[in-house]
């Protein structure tokens, strides 16, 4: 099963690596994390998400609430929350393709933020699994670079 | 003042009059802090008995103890024990020197990244990079290290920060205010009803009880709930001595190294609630058999509860409070015949121990210097055969049995038993441990001169690495490698070096005699017991 947490954390050096730490030691999965600053600067969210049976996503909250620079660690409900991704990817093309590549990010909504002679470097955000089924197509083009940010989510 | 003056004002708020460590250049500010103050620094050979010795203070005061380590190699020596005491749980505050903020991040002479090193074996550490703010470190230290489950903080100050000037007046904060750290647990009412009823409707509910409830202080309150419903309990090996040996609701240790009738109580209860114990493989091999029947599973620690046995139902919280409210709860025991069949199985045991006549056995030498020690008096098993061999024959009385049993360190009895021994020097002291762990912390018997701690200590001898000889004998066809201490030392001159009184033992005939001049007296002594390699454990 996937686990989507949200988790606020003491915005001081070391944090980070404790938090990911604890996840090597005890064998936990990180599948994607997204960290950044809260409006009050002495805390960071981080969004986290990985996948596990019941138990291990159980131990993960619980072991997550035990550090002490964790402020609070929320579940969420993958249907009950908003999940997105970023990601810049730069995707081959030639003359015959072209059209059909600028037609495709049309229709998906992703965002052209570089036209180069041999690629299109383009911007798309959307759920997980949409950013997924995207990547799968661009592949028929060619991929050169890809960066994604990491899931982050709040509840509805 | 000072960064390092103010440290040790920190500890002196804290009550600390004692601390064990090893100085070098990086600490060196705080030890011209410590320098005519009343605090007194116990000076051990290697920095991983400073853990362990305040590991055995802390243990036997029940309260945080201190280590102090300069940077480097003096920290990561001390790793070994900072594991040690948070695999069992036990309060400790490591403070470790640091080469200078400027420096760090470029590996300077004896640098080594403490917090980094330690993260997976301590509850909480602190790199300081403000003197201003050690008054507010240590007092989170202290209180992080002995509130809820219990453990280890490192404190890593680097030495310009020792050296600094105080920008404000000194204040030792009266209050914590952790936003991530709330060891409070409010006890459910509605688990603790569920929990009232199933031993309500029990008729064969069992306790079992483990290292938390010595660390949480309950073992008054077990024993008189174990009274007062006649509810009989099995122990885990930290669990040893919530209720002495001879008392009639004490069923034994349980698990792969503990008596049979034990885990035949454990077979047989239609309820089993665990206190303090994190059911780990030793305990109980197959915890997955456990979740058939009902089991209660309280804890301090939320994270304890399910990680290897998922519990019928969780109850988390102080177990002195949850005990205390389920004295006053309506629970009905219509017979005591569950005790009475537990008595009956343990009567009809057959002590299959067959004692060797093959130099000493070391389960009668066990049984025979339990039985001739203080009614208080502490024992503490290192690792190996003798732990095992110690916590089955040992005759638990009023008294401590302290030993490593999460992470198995050896050479943890000699330190540990110092550190126990300075804060009860009236109590009568033994540390018990095979000619492996004795050589890895013979060279402690210094510091037991220096501190005048006259523990008294037992060397079960084999002239092997017994466990791991016995576990090559049953799993490598006998095939021993590695394992053969030979005839080195000669231990009577290696206690002659140090001025401790020493004698031997090597037959049965003899031991009667041998352990009532061990025990006897005053100042150390130690006691060399010639065990016949062949005995093994199984």
């Amino acid at each position: 099963m996937k686990g989507i947490f949200s988790v606020l954390v003491e915005n001081r050096d070391g944090v980070l690596s404790a938090v990911s730490g604890l996840f090597a030691r005890r064998g936990f999965n990180i599948d994607t994390l997204a960290v950044g600053e809260t409006d009050n600067h002495e805390i960071s969210s981080m969004t986290i998400t990985s996948t596990g049976d019941q138990r291990t996503i159980d131990q993960i909250e619980k072991q997550l609430n035990k550090n002490v620079d964790v402020i609070k660690v929320r579940r969420l409900n993958e249907a009950k929350s908003v999940c997105l991704e970023m990601m810049l990817i730069k995707v081959a093309y030639n003359v015959s393709n072209r059209t059909s590549l600028i037609e495709l990010c049309q229709l998906m909504g992703a965002s052209v933020m570089k036209v180069a002679p041999k690629y299109l470097l383009l911007e798309y955000h959307s759920d997980p699994e949409s950013v997924e089924d995207f990547i799968k197509v661009l592949k028929n083009y060619g991929i050169i670079e890809i960066q994604r940010t990491g899931t982050i989510a709040m509840e509805k | 003042m000072t960064g390092a003056q103010a440290m040790v004002r920190c500890l002196q708020e804290e009550g600390i009059t004692k601390v064990f460590g090893y100085p070098g250049v990086a600490i060196a500010p705080f030890y011209e802090g410590l320098y005519g103050s009343d605090i007194e620094h116990i000076l051990v050979r290697q920095e991983q008995n400073a853990g362990h010795a305040a590991s055995g203070y802390a243990r036997m005061s029940r309260r945080p103890a201190v280590c102090v380590v300069t940077s480097g190699p003096g920290a990561t020596n001390l790793i070994t024990a900072l594991a040690t005491a948070y695999a069992d749980s036990i309060p400790l505050i490591a403070i470790s020197g640091q080469v200078s903020s400027k420096l760090l991040g470029r590996d300077v002479f004896q640098e080594a990244d403490m917090r980094g090193a330690t993260r997976s074996f301590v509850k909480h550490s602190y790199l300081v990079k403000d003197p201003d703010d050690i008054p507010r470190v240590f007092k989170e230290a202290f209180y992080i290290a002995s509130t809820g489950r219990k453990g280890p903080v490192l404190i890593d100050i680097p030495m310009d920060v020792q050296q600094a000037e105080l920008r404000k007046q000194f204040r030792y904060p009266e209050e914590v205010f952790i936003r991530g750290y709330k060891p409070e647990i409010k006890i459910n009412p509605i688990q603790l009803k569920r929990v009232v009823n199933l031993l309500d409707q029990a008729e064969k509910p069992l306790i079992c009880a483990g290292g938390g409830v010595i660390l949480g202080n309950g073992e008054p309150v077990i024993r008189e709930f174990c009274e007062k419903f006649n509810i009989p309990l099995v122990h885990t090996m930290m669990g040893m001595g919530v209720l002495p040996k001879k008392h009639p609701l004490n069923f034994g240790m349980l698990g792969n190294n503990g008596k049979p009738y034990a885990n035949r109580a454990v077979g047989r209860a239609d309820l089993l609630i665990v206190v303090g114990a994190r059911i780990a493989d030793r305990a109980i091999p197959k915890p997955e058999n456990l979740t058939r029947r009902a089991v209660i599973h309280i804890d301090i620690d939320t994270a304890e509860i399910g990680k290897n046995v998922g519990p019928t139902i969780p109850l988390v919280g102080d177990l002195r409070e949850i005990f205390a409210l389920m004295l006053d709860a309506e629970i009905s025991r219509k017979d005591d015949s569950w005790a009475a069949e537990l008595e009956e199985i343990k009567r009809n045991t057959v002590d299959t121990r067959v004692f060797s006549d093959r130099l000493v056995d070391p389960n009668l030498l066990v049984q025979k210097l339990s039985e001739k020690m203080d009614e208080d008096a502490v024992y503490v098993a290192d690792v190996g055969q003798n732990q095992l061999w110690s916590a089955d024959n040992y005759i638990m009385k009023e008294g401590r049995f302290m030993t490593t049993g999460g992470m198995g360190t050896m050479g943890y009895s000699i330190p540990a038993a110092i550190g126990a021994k300075l804060v009860c020097p009236e109590r009568q002291t033994v540390a018990v441990c095979g000619d492996g762990a004795f050589q890895m912390s013979m060279n402690e018997l210094a510091t037991m001169r220096d501190s005048n701690a006259d523990i008294r200590i037992l060397l079960v001898r084999n002239r092997y690495l017994g466990l791991v000889r016995e576990y090559q004998h049953y799993n490598y066809d006998s095939h021993y490698e590695g394992v053969d201490l030979k005839e080195w030392p000669d231990y009577g001159k290696i206690a002659e070096a140090y001025g401790i009184p020493y004698s031997e033992c090597s037959s049965n005939e003899a031991l009667d005699e041998a352990l009532d001049e061990f025990l006897g007296g005053e100042g150390p002594r130690m006691l060399v017991c010639e065990v016949d390699s062949e005995n093994n454990v199984k």
